[in-house]
């Protein structure tokens, strides 16, 4: 017993450390050397990556020479190649890869606003845009699109009037259309015999996109003059909104100006597209936006057509290497369900609050601009990510905000796992946190020799712009050696990574939840669970009360436990929208947050000792404790009944119960310091015994009451459904009573 | 960065439920990159699966807490009139000082209440202010396009009216004399610091004129430093001629 404790501490040091230098954490440490065992092994050999994990002691490495990106090849730029000037792309001449272009481009951020908003939102949002003035790098290009029933497209001129191009709302134009009814096509631009003109600089050419060390003050001013949309609001009716065509003006404006290079669209909106393509809602409030319920009765008239209007607008912009962020203020519902793929699919942000004017939307995006210790911005662009391993390896796919480069090569696994297929990813915005799940596959055949002293590897180069423009390379090289599982089974258990395993499941969870039902989703985890509990738990034949896990797997019923419970897989307790928010965060987050998604953290304070982490079980409310529950979108401070009456009565204000004041403010200042960087910014609730506010603590550690703690067996294959409802110690008597049943 | 600028509001608790607090420009940017002090990342396993012993359930009604924290011995007056009992936790009970996992930081977690007419003894002068601002144009004015100029004048006259009408806070004010100083000095960096901490905390004060501030830092800085130095900083009859001609 003793062994496997020390072959425990040491993997977790092991996982800490490799996780510290590489920004990587794997499901298992130790690989079964068959592909057979693995299957067995029930969770995937994969791992969460984080490409841009802060490194303050890694020195950059310059982009140079430039090298063809397409993986077995590698060719040097050289006077052979054609290049494209304009669009920054030069052609291979020994693969014909189209490559983006060495030299630093100018970052872009196209703000697209929407002015039917109230007058004091519209007043906040204003003064947020013009703060960011001031936030952005200093030589960035800025532009500004204004929509409402109308869509604008400001010139930024330094002189003069301002001017700008309308646009109607409903009429869908293509990009080539929309490039030549603003003035951006050039037809003298391709010389003779459609060679590449001599270069231009875009900068002087489009009037729309301008540095905003030139353009600050009139921008301001202009921004400080926007009104709300001029068209009048009938009793009853919504604004008429024209997100879709003024998305696609943005779109098509970088498209046709600056592809290839880094740039957000960030769109500010205060309610859905009720008008043109992309429309989610019709202008009559009596028509309410699609709840789950409509959806499941096939009754969102606008859902399907939507969502394909807005994919094919996120794929365009991530094939220009452009990220979309949406920033939704309102007290309904904004269409973040049919707009989702525009960030998820681009690596952009998005934030949901309930208006401009809060501290919430305001401080998410100032975080946006965040620099790190050494005053750089965090936010990277273009990035692309090539996945290559060792042959005993193949890549089955990536799950996070990215999109396939098409890559082939001989390191593709035909089992595609999310977006599968490829060795190479596109992310095109990232920031220190964004983390994708890697998806292998082992592929020795069973009894094949181990490799003397093999390890298998695998090698992840990311390539990306920073934000100071400059090019750069990070290439993280990692290995773990394989093993026997016939003979080594115990050395591979205690090399399992719950932490990541659980995370890297829920990812395929949320993966599969986007296209399958939801209980086949729930079916389908409990049946991994269940199998997992069965190959790796100490138990005696039926015997449900002989059954333990070892460390290194006891988290890991509690994270599935909560996994089930979470809004990411039960999305009947939120909208439509806040469950598209809940997931585009949990799938670009790294493992830590994303942890904290699937099971909050709680920690108890009292006068009997520093806080503690205690189970997230209506056990843990006790009178005397204060609670701190962080669900990375909510932090919660909860009183105990004493606590509360103590507080009430105001015995912090007394000398000498100074050490109650403390407890009062130890949660606080621990939860402060969460507040102050986490990105979105959370929720702030602070409430009590009794209190409404509580029941953000008591819906995730109390199961409904009413419901009959019994499991059922689901209709189509027999399998078990271990229902939602039920405590964790219920949950888990079930659990070991499968995975015992020698029936099972 | 003074003490003073760094603080937390309330959120907006009217437009948004939960809103959270809001950080100041200063706390924000001191928490970049800072390692966190009490990192709240730790999980408890359920017994059922490690074998320890279950924890107690919490819905005990006459489970009561010490009356009192452990360092008086006086019970204060409370509803509750049972006799204390200890409750069954991990730890073992501590007399005297209740431990936290760290110290409070030291920041001052207050109210900030903004009062364009209270006075302290470092109250700055406008003129003083202006002057310098009115330095840094005039030496720009030798190479920078007369348009920006104008324009960056105009909103310097914008923010003089707004301080001689009373419109503008202490902590703005304040802040503009620290920002022209920093000019004074060459100091760029710290100059454009205190404009985005500015505009960041007190964008509705602000918000009109700041990038005036803004460009004239970045104009400033690309001068050639001789520029600078030939213009009498100093000088009282500098100010009519330095002033909103055009």
């Amino acid at each position: 017993m003793r062994e496997w404790r020390v072959a425990m501490a040491t993997y977790q040091e092991f996982i800490q450390q490799n996780e510290d230098r590489d920004g990587v954490r794997f499901s298992w440490n130790l690989w079964p050397s068959s592909r057979l065992e693995a299957t067995r092994l029930v969770v995937p050999v994969s791992c969460l990556f984080t490409p841009l994990k802060e490194r303050p002691d890694l020195p950059p490495v310059q982009y140079e020479p430039v090298l063809c990106s397409r993986a077995n090849c590698k060719a040097v730029l050289n006077p052979l190649c054609q290049v494209d000037y304009r669009a920054k792309i030069w052609a291979c001449n020994f693969c014909f890869q189209r490559n983006p272009r060495g030299p630093p481009n100018p970052l872009i951020f196209l703000y697209v606003v929407d002015t039917c908003l109230e007058e004091e939102d519209l007043q906040a949002l204003k003064e947020s845009l013009q703060m960011s003035l001031s936030l952005l790098p200093p030589n960035a290009l800025v532009g500004l699109i204004t929509f409402g029933r109308m869509v604008q497209v400001h010139e930024l001129s330094c002189e003069g009037i301002a001017k700008s191009y309308v646009f109607r709302g409903t009429k869908e134009l293509s990009s080539k259309q929309i490039q030549e009814m603003l003035g951006l096509t050039n037809p003298s631009a391709t010389g003779p015999q459609g060679r590449p003109a001599a270069p231009q600089d875009p900068a002087v050419t489009c009037r729309f996109l301008q540095p905003v060390h030139k353009v600050d003050m009139n921008l301001t001013d202009l921004l400080g003059e926007l009104q709300r949309d001029p068209w009048p609001v009938p009793q009853g009716k919504r604004p008429l909104r024209s997100t879709g065509i003024a998305l696609s003006i943005a779109v098509g404006l970088l498209e046709g100006t600056f592809p290839n290079t880094g740039a957000r669209v960030m769109m500010f909106m205060g309610g859905p597209p009720t008008q043109g393509p992309g429309m989610v809602v019709g202008d009559e409030l009596k028509t309410p936006i699609r709840s789950w319920h409509d959806i499941t009765k096939d009754n969102a008239r606008h859902l399907k057509k939507a969502t394909k209007y807005y994919d094919a607008l996120a794929n365009r912009a991530a094939s220009n290497g452009h990220s979309i962020d949406i920033y939704a203020c309102a007290l309904d519902q904004t269409g973040l369900l049919e707009m989702k793929c525009l960030s998820n699919l681009t690596g952009g942000h998005i934030a949901m609050g309930d208006s401009f004017n809060t501290s919430l939307f305001k401080q998410t995006f100032q975080r946006v601009f965040s620099k790190d210790h050494n005053g750089e911005f965090r936010m990277a662009f273009g990035g692309t990510l090539e996945v290559s391993t060792s042959r005993e390896l193949k890549v089955s796919g990536a799950i996070g905000p990215c999109v396939s480069l098409n890559a082939k090569g001989p390191c593709i696994s035909e089992n595609e796992v999310g977006v599968g297929g490829t060795t190479q990813w596109k992310i095109c915005s990232l920031s220190p946190s964004t983390t994708l799940a890697l998806y292998f596959e082992v592929v020795n055949q069973h009894n094949a020799p181990i490799p003397q002293g093999g390890r298998g590897a695998v090698q992840f180069v990311t390539q990306y712009q920073h934000s100071n423009t400059q090019r750069r390379i990070r290439v993280t090289t990692v290995a773990r050696n394989w093993a026997d599982a016939q003979s080594q089974i115990q050395h591979i258990e205690s090399s399992f990574d719950q932490e990541a395993s659980a995370v890297i499941m829920a990812r395929l969870g949320v993966f599969r939840a986007e296209s399958e039902e939801g209980p086949d989703v729930l079916r389908w985890l409990d049946r991994q669970l269940i199998r997992l509990c069965q190959k790796f738990g100490q138990f005696n034949k039926d015997d449900p009360t002989s059954f333990k896990l070892s460390e290194s797997l006891s988290l890991y019923p509690q994270f599935m436990f909560h996994l089930r419970r979470s809004p990411f897989l039960q999305v009947f307790n939120n909208s439509p929208d806040e469950c598209s928010y809940y997931r585009h965060h949990f799938v670009c987050q790294n493992l830590t947050q994303s942890l904290i998604m699937i099971q909050p953290i709680l920690y108890s304070y009292s006068f009997h000792g520093p806080p503690e982490p205690v189970l997230l079980d209506s056990g843990s409310i006790l009178p005397d404790r204060i609670l701190l529950m962080d669900t990375f979108f909510q932090l919660v401070i909860y009183h105990g009944e004493t606590i509360a009456q103590w507080r009430k009565a105001g015995y912090q204000e007394q000398p000498e119960y100074e050490n109650f004041k403390h407890l009062l403010v130890a949660p606080v200042d621990d939860a402060q310091e969460i507040l102050q960087t986490r990105f979105p910014m959370p929720r702030y609730i602070d409430t009590e015994h009794g209190g409404s506010q509580a029941r953000f603590l008591l819906s995730k550690v109390n199961p409904s009451q009413t419901h009959n703690n019994l499991y059922s067996w689901g209709q189509e294959t027999g399998a078990p459904i271990l229902t939602d409802d039920v405590s964790l110690q219920v949950f888990m008597d079930h659990l070991k009573k499968l995975a015992v049943s020698s029936a099972a | 960065m003074e003490a003073k600028d760094l603080y937390i509001k309330p959120g907006n608790q009217e437009r948004g439920w939960n809103d959270p607090p809001q950080f100041s420009y200063g706390l924000q940017t001191a928490a970049q990159g800072a390692p966190k002090r009490t990192p709240l990342n730790k999980r408890v396993p359920p017994p059922q699966l490690t074998g320890s012993p279950c924890p107690v359930p919490g819905d005990v009604p006459s489970l009561t807490a010490p009356m009192t924290p452990p360092t008086n011995p006086l019970a204060p007056p409370c509803s509750m009139n049972t006799p204390p009992r200890p409750c069954p936790v991990a730890a073992p009970p501590l007399g005297g000082v209740m431990m936290m996992a760290t110290p409070p930081p030291p920041f001052p977690v207050v109210e900030h209440t903004d009062s364009a007419s209270s006075q302290s003894e470092n109250e700055p002068d406008v003129d003083d202010v202006v002057t310098l601002l009115n330095w840094a144009l005039t030496a720009c004015r030798h190479t920078v396009k007369k348009q920006v100029c104008n324009d960056v004048a105009k909103r310097l006259k914008l923010f003089e009216d707004m301080w001689k009408s009373g419109k503008l806070s202490l902590p703005v004010r304040r802040r503009m004399n620290g920002l022209v100083q920093e000019l004074k000095s060459c100091n760029w960096d710290a100059a454009d610091e205190i404009h985005r901490a500015l505009i960041v905390d007190h964008v509705n004060e602000v918000g009109q004129w700041m990038v005036g501030v803004k460009r004239l830092i970045a104009e400033t800085r690309n001068l050639n430093p001789d520029l600078l130095h030939t213009q009498e900083v100093d000088q009282s009859l500098d100010t009519s001629s330095t002033g909103n001609s055009d």
